[in-house]
């Protein structure tokens, strides 16, 4: 096992792996050579897949992989973090995120993400999923109306709470709260939604109902999934990115990768043989 | 067994210091209660017959052993019918109740026995008198009677102008002044410290932190450091520069360059900033940074963030900020006697006139007027009771400022109760 631990040789850095998609996939947030560094600390090593788009995409890895780092790569979280460096591109619809002329929060605003402990803010739920489209200077009530049922109804949460808009968001129970900041998250139109291990709060009952949730948006948002939970991965996921110390040991669809993993590193993690 | 019978004594020990501060609590709030309402009881009046053939009629101003100290009609000034009386002297004494009392309009008191007619003849008598009020009777008031007056001189103290300093009249101008002032003060101080607070939260690093405990060792400062500061910089320099500028052809009467409201509330603005400063980046400190991480995550600037989201959040510790602010602000008096504080105004800082409110105005507080009364009345047996009664007014003032704020502030915490949980 300790031999697994440090990266062996023939762990590939980018160029070497080969990220084999169905033709005909359509690309949502191509990652190339993504690398990244906390101070003089590597958490990243020339990540680099496309993530397909509309399909859900689970990122796993053991912990300190760097799978939360990836994320908070993927919308410049990372740039409030002080000796934050970045190199390599993430391209959205052709163009770098990274680039010197982007615009940060309209990066964020079209790459959404969902946390892994509820964070609603302390407003009413209507404030909570208004929040966005308010920053984006929408004004009207009847608008923002719009947008919050619509955003709650694609989350499925509409039922629960449209008799108490107005009370505090705090007061839902966690598995409301995690689709809340879901319902939050698409009130600003996203194209991509980034999860952090979105279900590890929540009981198996909202987990389950969580999952199906995954699914529905999924239709229309491109999802890039941090889970520990293999069988999670395996339930939802289309794609499965396994991290291994920063570097990207394969990618693939996932009954494919799960069931006939093509590096050892992989098969040893998925089986459990993982220390 | 012999850990844990300490550990009961230890409760007990704490259990009884906590005991002893509120009995010490209760105590001065009685206290205080007890001679902050004396003065507006009305005492009998009493005609004592001396070993010598002398009568005197008048009211108790004090006992103190054996001896009575009587005060007279005051027929020539203010507090110049005071007569010491001991004890072995007194040959009678009685409460006639035909005895009358007239309070003239400069606070002196004018005793005599008869009827109203008989109370007019002698209020004629005296040259240069102007009565306040119609002549009483207290002797012949039963309890309601009394309740009456006390509510009636109680409720003048509260709404009546000042006639003389210290000695007579109501506080209603110091209770204006102290209360415009602290609310000036509030406006001012609240912006700049929850704009410091946010910077100092904002940013990281060995500058912010010097910054920071600056601030920290400010709120250590004496008070009358802060007035010296107030008169030098803002009377003598801004003060000064603002007269020069814009009010020259009134010089050299000082519109701004003396003391007034205005100095007054900057100077308690900066005594209370550092109070402001801490609690308000300690609120901040408070809020899960998981909010910061979603509303940025959403496209919000930090500045956005700031504003819509973190501000509100911390709101109840911005209240928390002003409420030890206006604590501070309202006991300091000793800065304010450099930079506006007056015995008399000759009118308040806010009335019906444009532009209502009058920040170059000299004005008076309630702090000032227990220092004034206690220390520099002319009349100490009337300026000490007037003392308690000032300070009794302050506590309730600050009191009532403070509760406003409290409970707004737990309607705040409600709703942002799992917050802090």
């Amino acid at each position: 096992m300790a031999t697994t631990m440090t990266a062996p040789d023939n762990v590939p850095g980018t160029a070497a792996v080969t990220v084999e998609l169905p033709a005909g996939v359509e690309i949502a947030l191509e990652l190339r050579a993504l690398s990244l560094w906390y101070g003089a600390r590597q958490a990243l090593d020339a990540v680099g897949f496309g993530v397909p788009a509309r399909k859900i995409t689970a990122l796993i890895g053991p912990s300190a992989s760097g799978k939360s780092s990836l994320l908070r790569c993927l919308n410049r979280l990372n740039d409030e973090l002080p000796e934050c460096r970045v190199e390599g591109e993430v391209l959205l619809g052709g163009t770098n995120i990274y680039a010197k002329d982007a615009i940060v929060h309209e990066v964020r605003r079209r790459i959404g993400m969902v946390f892994q402990k509820p964070n609603p803010f302390p407003l009413s739920v209507y404030e909570n999923v208004a929040y966005g489209p308010r920053l984006l200077g929408v004004k009207g009530r009847r608008e923002l109306d719009a947008s919050v049922e619509g955003a709650l109804k694609a989350v499925r949460l509409w039922d629960e709470v449209s008799a108490r808009l107005d009370d505090s968001a705090l007061a839902l129970s966690l598995g409301q709260q995690q689709r809340l900041v879901i319902a939050r998250a698409l009130a600003v139109g996203p194209e991509i939604l980034l999860m952090d291990e979105p279900a590890s709060a929540l009981d198996p009952a909202a987990t389950l109902r969580f999952e199906e949730l995954l699914h529905e948006l999924a239709q229309r948002y491109t999802v890039l999934l941090v889970t520990h939970n293999m069988q999670q991965a395996a339930r939802v996921s289309d794609y499965v990115a396994f991290l291994h110390q920063g570097r990207l040991v394969e990618f693939g669809d996932t009954d494919a990768l799960l069931t006939n993993p093509r590096e050892r590193l992989t098969e040893d993690y998925i089986t459990g043989r993982y220390a | 067994m012999r850990r844990g019978s300490s550990g009961e004594g230890a409760l007990w020990l704490c259990a009884g210091a906590a005991a002893a501060c509120l009995a010490a609590i209760v105590a001065l709030l009685v206290w205080l209660g007890a001679a902050g309402l004396a003065p507006f009881w009305p005492a009998p009046i009493v005609e004592i017959g001396l070993a010598d053939g002398h009568t005197l009629l008048g009211e108790v101003a004090e006992r103190r052993g054996s001896t009575l100290v009587i005060r007279g009609s005051e027929r020539e000034r203010i507090g110049g019918a005071y007569a010491r009386i001991e004890a072995d002297a007194i040959v009678s004494r009685d409460t006639p109740r035909d005895a009358f009392a007239v309070t003239l309009s400069d606070g002196r008191r004018i005793f005599g026995r008869g009827d109203p007619p008989a109370a007019d003849a002698l209020l004629r008598s005296i040259p240069g008198a102007n009565a306040s009020a119609p002549a009483e009777w207290p002797n012949a008031h039963g309890l309601f009677g009394r309740m009456g007056t006390f509510l009636r001189d109680a409720g003048r103290f509260l709404v009546a102008s000042t006639m003389a300093p210290s000695l007579a009249g109501g506080a209603f101008p110091a209770l204006v002044g102290t209360v415009v002032l602290v609310f000036l003060m509030s406006l001012i101080v609240m912006p700049f410290g929850v704009a410091t607070a946010v910077y100092l939260h904002e940013r990281r690093g060995f500058a912010a932190s010097l910054v920071r405990s600056a601030i920290a060792n400010l709120a250590g400062v004496p008070s009358i450091v802060y007035g010296v500061l107030g008169l030098g910089l803002f009377v003598h320099g801004i003060g000064a520069d603002v007269d020069r500028w814009f009010f020259a052809d009134r010089l050299p009467v000082p519109t701004f360059g003396s003391g007034g409201l205005l100095w007054a509330a900057l100077t308690l603005a900066l005594l209370t900033l550092p109070v402001v400063v801490v609690s308000v980046e300690e609120g901040l400190g408070r809020i899960p940074p998981g909010l910061l991480a979603g509303s940025l995550a959403l496209g919000a600037t930090r500045g956005e963030t700031m504003w819509r989201l973190l501000l509100p959040a911390a709101r109840p510790a911005l209240l928390t900020g002003l409420i030890l602010a206006i604590a501070r602000a309202a006991g300091a008096v000793a800065p304010l006697m450099l930079v506006g504080v007056v015995r008399l105004a000759p009118a308040l800082p806010v009335d019906g006139a444009f532009p209502f409110l009058h920040p170059s105005r000299q004005f008076m507080h309630l702090g000032f007027s227990v220092y004034d009364a206690a220390l520099a009345s002319p009349d100490a047996l009337r300026g000490i009771p007037r003392a308690y009664a000032c300070a009794l007014l302050l506590v309730i003032v600050v009191v009532a400022l403070n509760l406003a704020a409290i409970v707004l502030r737990n309607r705040l915490r409600e709703r942002y109760r799992v917050l802090e949980g």
